[in-house]
């Protein structure tokens, strides 16, 4: 990857910690990192400019994090979401990938789970436009 | 109740156990920084562990009705201090008012502040010359507050202020007020007094000056609030209280409180502990970063000086001579600027400090010689070493040359200039990987040094300062080394076993269960762990070090934080001796402490109404029969014998239980059980017996009772053997998680000395076998955990060889000088016996 071209990664979830914890591990990696607390910053965001890559919990307040990832999806079918939740249940597991999510990782998770997803979607990404 | 109802609660009870154990050791794990967690997790996890131990609180009220109802008092205690942690409010340990340096350890920092604790770090585990002195706590902090309602009024202001009715300076100023107006307590009077008698009576004949400084909590973090809190130097003793209400008000100084706001920090938050020091009189002091925060990449550190006192250096007023390190040994002076000094600041006789005129002829001579800079980089670096930061240090040397370190805090390397810098992507496609991917992180972070392979007690002692630890399995007692360690690698291991929580104690970079670290890497080679990514590389990778420098710690975040604390309410274990006097339901302080107490009583009331209550169901006990000289009485929970109800002996070869199998094998093997008789002189047999009817060993009827409790994956064995006391409680499947194995001897017979004597030896011997071991005189319990199926059954064999070969030692054993000798003949045992089934 040359710095020209950064993978961007979108972070959405509403406690600041996990937001500043992913900036850090990727941004390491090289990543090129935007995060957010609130759903109507990211969701005003994403208006704005599209993401190769989103990462958002599911349950927060506010605009809740499926009708986030639907709207990410609709604008911007070839961004690769990754779901990160504290309530991992089945349905919503299963609902999330109805939706084409690319993976789903319950909270608490570790560094290299999360960079791993990414590393996934990211050669997805790669390989669709090749 | 009947007995199949009571097995039915106390496996319901086992099982509650090991999940309390589990939900525990993954909490710990969280702190470990390799996971992401949030505030929901902390409540989420708490709210599995309270579930869990009122659980365990209810099963055991049924099948000992009533007879622990304290146990509910203690649940409701410590649940009530969690809820409050998870409400945010700030729950300060009760602690007294003070605390001398040789008492403080950084799990004091709540208590004591950054700053003190800190220095009394650097004081007590790197044995760095520090300034004697004290703390006055938190605890002292929040009686004062109290005291003089405080929160109430300051409250008032702040609501003002956060309204925007006031401005920063004037709430500022309202609340200071209030705070140094305000009375000392006269308890708080009494203990401050008291320690500075103690201090005087370090410094006989001279007048006792005090350097007074806050020690707040978030000071000396990531959130540096210095030079926003008040600092009084060379006051006399006498000024103490005075001096305390100022700096108490400095908590609520307008940049402090700006800050505060900015950084988000609650209201709840404000804690200010205080340092007080004896004034070191200095010919010389300064400032070190141990890293340039200009030029990190540099390798350099960076000295400032000046004669006298160091304050205008840190306050900025004075320019100060300037001199480059070399971070490398032997820390040579690579540039220096030494500016004309017309002033210094001098300590006055009077108290209190001023300025005074540099005599001539050392106005521009350099204020450190190369060998004081060598010396100040090697401390440097230790600090640095041992906190994983670049450090801000402040030192002084007095007139008698003596280096003193003052004060240690993480140094801030500018983020952006450390980006630049910190190309990490492309550093690490040049650099050799090793291995990567392999084992598991148990603590973060990054670790540059050389392998050092440890095999044995020796390589411990050898063990160089810096090295990398490499070693095949982890053991608790490299304990002793870690905090020299720079980081540790080892082939086999849970993150969540003893070892792991050590290394998180000190924060040292640790891989575990990566299985080919000892063939891969070399004793001598230099390299580079990186315990965030999970990979070994070959060098130095400088890179991924000042990236670590450069981010904020995870230590410090407000959910780690939380969730130490609120850890520290649940795992430690202070039930250690059920014998002990204190091994009662108010006395348990965490729920590690009621799980263990409940687990104690749960067996206890098994074997209670199994042997005596009666013979009318399939699980009476009944006799084994064995090839040593040993009464052992087995009461099965299902699975743990091959039997039929009939039988009434049991053969070694019917026991299916595995902890118990594993036991006797290490009980009965060859040469173990010593056959001699045992003679015991009179003087100690009467010891033995006072002891025996003094000490409540359970109740009288256990006395000569040798009994344990099975099932498939369980053994509970209660031995009383020759004149000391055995028990072993452990859990073995294949799920390796739930294994563990617990061991405690207490000595009976002669005298104390030659009592915990061979205490001392049992505790070696467990710790070369890799249990973690707590002694207390003649106690010693062992604990080993989160080991696969066979190693487990291993150290069950450890266990019971162990116990067969006290028996020789209780009279054999005369002199300190025949320890290494009996752990010969034990290694030989083991070296037998253990390994080879």
């Amino acid at each position: 990857m040359d710095t020209q071209n950064k993978t961007s990664i979108l972070v959405l979830d509403d406690e600041p910690i996990v937001c500043k914890r992913l900036r850090s591990a990727l941004e390491k990696r090289g990543y090129e990192v935007e995060t957010f607390f609130r759903s109507a910053d990211a969701f005003k965001r994403i208006t704005e400019r599209d993401f190769d890559i989103v990462i958002t919990d599911l349950k927060m307040e506010g605009l809740d994090g499926m009708a986030f990832l639907t709207e990410v999806k609709k604008r911007s079918p070839s961004t690769e979401v990754i779901v990160i939740t504290g309530f991992a249940t089945m349905e919503t597991a299963k609902e999330s990938f109805q939706k084409g999510v690319f993976d789903f990782l319950a909270k608490p998770f570790k560094l290299g789970e999360i960079q791993d997803a990414v590393e996934r979607a990211e050669r997805k990404i790669r390989e669709s436009r090749a | 109740m009947s007995f199949v109802d009571v097995f039915t609660k106390f496996q319901t009870i086992l099982e509650l156990n090991n999940k309390v154990l589990e939900l525990m050791a993954e909490m710990g794990d969280k702190l470990g920084g390799d996971y992401i967690f949030d505030k929901q997790y902390i409540h989420s996890s708490c709210e599995a562990m309270t579930d869990c131990v009122y659980k365990l609180i209810y099963n055991l009220d049924s099948i000992a009705p009533q007879k622990y109802l304290d146990l509910y008092n203690a649940f409701k205690r410590i649940h009530a201090e969690i809820q409050d942690e998870l409400e945010g409010k700030l729950v300060i340990p009760e602690t007294d008012y003070t605390m001398p340096y040789r008492l403080v350890s950084r799990d004091f920092s709540d208590v004591v502040g950054a700053k003190n604790a800190n220095l009394a770090e650097i004081k007590n585990f790197l044995r760095i010359r520090t300034p004697d002195g004290f703390a006055i706590t938190t605890t002292a902090f929040q009686a004062y507050m109290d005291h003089n309602q405080l929160w109430e009024k300051i409250h008032s202001v702040s609501q003002e202020w956060a309204k925007g009715e006031i401005s920063t300076t004037e709430a500022s100023k309202r609340i200071q007020e209030l705070i140094k107006n305000g009375s000392i307590p006269v308890k708080l009077k009494r203990e401050l007094r008291k320690s500075l008698e103690d201090l005087q009576s370090l410094h006989s004949g001279k007048r006792l000056f005090l350097a007074i400084r806050s020690s707040a909590w978030g000071e000396d973090s990531e959130h540096t609030f210095a030079g926003q809190f008040l600092s009084l130097l060379n006051e006399p003793a006498q000024n103490l209280f005075e001096a305390y209400k100022s700096i108490l008000a400095s908590a609520y100084s307008a940049s402090a409180m700006e800050y505060r706001r900015q950084k988000g920090y609650a209201e709840h938050e404000v804690v200010m502990a205080v340092a007080c020091q004896v004034m070191v009189e200095p010919l010389v002091s300064g400032v070190l970063y141990t890293l340039d925060p200009q030029n990190p990449q540099q390798e350099i550190m960076m000295v400032s000086s000046t004669w006298g006192l160091g304050a205008p250096i840190v306050s900025g007023e004075v320019s100060a001579d300037q001199f480059m390190v070399s971070r490398d040994s032997p820390h040579e002076v690579k540039g220096m600027t030494i500016v004309r000094k017309l002033r210094q600041s001098v300590t006055l006789e009077e108290g209190g400090i001023g300025p005074r005129p540099v005599p001539e002829e050392l106005q521009t001579k350099a204020s450190l010689k190369h060998e004081q800079l060598a010396e100040l980089a090697e401390l440097g670096l230790m600090i640095e070493r041992y906190f994983k930061r670049p450090q801000d240090i402040e030192f002084a040397f007095d007139h008698n040359g003596d280096l003193y370190i003052l004060q240690a805090r993480p140094l801030n390397i500018g983020a952006q200039t450390a980006k630049l810098v910190c190309d990490v992507p492309s550093a690490l496609k040049k650099a050799h990987i090793l291995f990567s991917g392999r084992g598991s992180i148990a603590q973060k972070g990054i670790g540059i040094g050389k392998v050092f392979m440890v095999k044995d007690e020796e390589d411990l002692e050898r063990f160089p300062e810096g090295a990398i630890l490499v070693a095949r399995n982890t053991s608790p007692r490299f304990a002793k080394v870690i905090r020299r360690a720079n980081a540790v690698i080892t082939d086999v291991g849970s993150p969540t076993g003893h070892m792991a929580t050590i290394a998180r104690e000190f924060r040292v970079p640790t891989i575990v269960n990566t299985g080919i670290a000892t063939k891969i890497l070399k004793p001598g080679q230099e390299i580079t762990v990186d315990a965030e990514e999970n990979a070994v590389y070959e060098g130095k990778i400088k890179e991924l070090c000042y990236y670590e420098f450069n981010e904020e710690p995870f230590e410090e975040t407000y959910e780690y934080r939380l969730l130490r604390r609120i850890l520290k309410k649940i795992s430690p274990l202070n039930l250690l001796d059920p014998l002990d006097k204190t091994f009662k339901p108010r006395y348990c302080r965490t729920f590690h402490d009621i799980t263990r107490f409940i687990h104690e009583k749960a067996v206890e009331e098994i074997i209670e109404l199994s042997y005596y209550g009666g013979r009318d169901t399939q699980s009476s006990p009944l006799h084994l029969d064995m090839s040593i000289p040993l009464d052992l009485v087995l009461i099965d929970m299902g699975q743990g014998l091959d039997t039929t109800p009939e039988s009434v002996k049991v053969r070694v070869e019917d026991i299916r239980s595995i902890p118990m199998a594993a036991f006797v094998q290490g009980l009965t093997s060859p040469g173990a059980w010593s056959t001699e008789p045992m003679s015991v002189d009179f003087g100690s047999f009467m010891s033995s017996l006072t002891r025996t009817f003094s000490s409540s060993l359970a109740t009288p009827k256990y006395i000569g009772q040798n009994l344990a409790v099975l099932s498939l994956n369980y053994a509970n064995i209660s031995l009383r053997l020759g004149y000391h006391f055995n028990m072993v409680d452990a859990y073995i499947s294949d799920n390796i998680n739930d294994n563990y194995a617990y061991f405690r001897f207490l000595g009976g017979v002669t005298d104390l000395s030659r009592r915990s004597r061979r205490a001392r030896l049992i505790g070696e011997i467990l710790s070369v076998n890799d249990f973690r071991v707590d002694l207390r005189g003649d106690l010693v319990v062992a604990r080993v955990k989160k080991l696969g199926l066979e190693e487990m059954k291993n150290k069950l064999r450890v266990i019971g060889l162990l116990v067969a070969f006290t028996r020789q030692l209780d009279v054999q054993m005369v002199s300190d000088r025949q320890i290494p000798k009996f752990l010969d003949t034990f290694r030989q045992l083991a070296v037998n016996n253990v390994t080879k089934h």
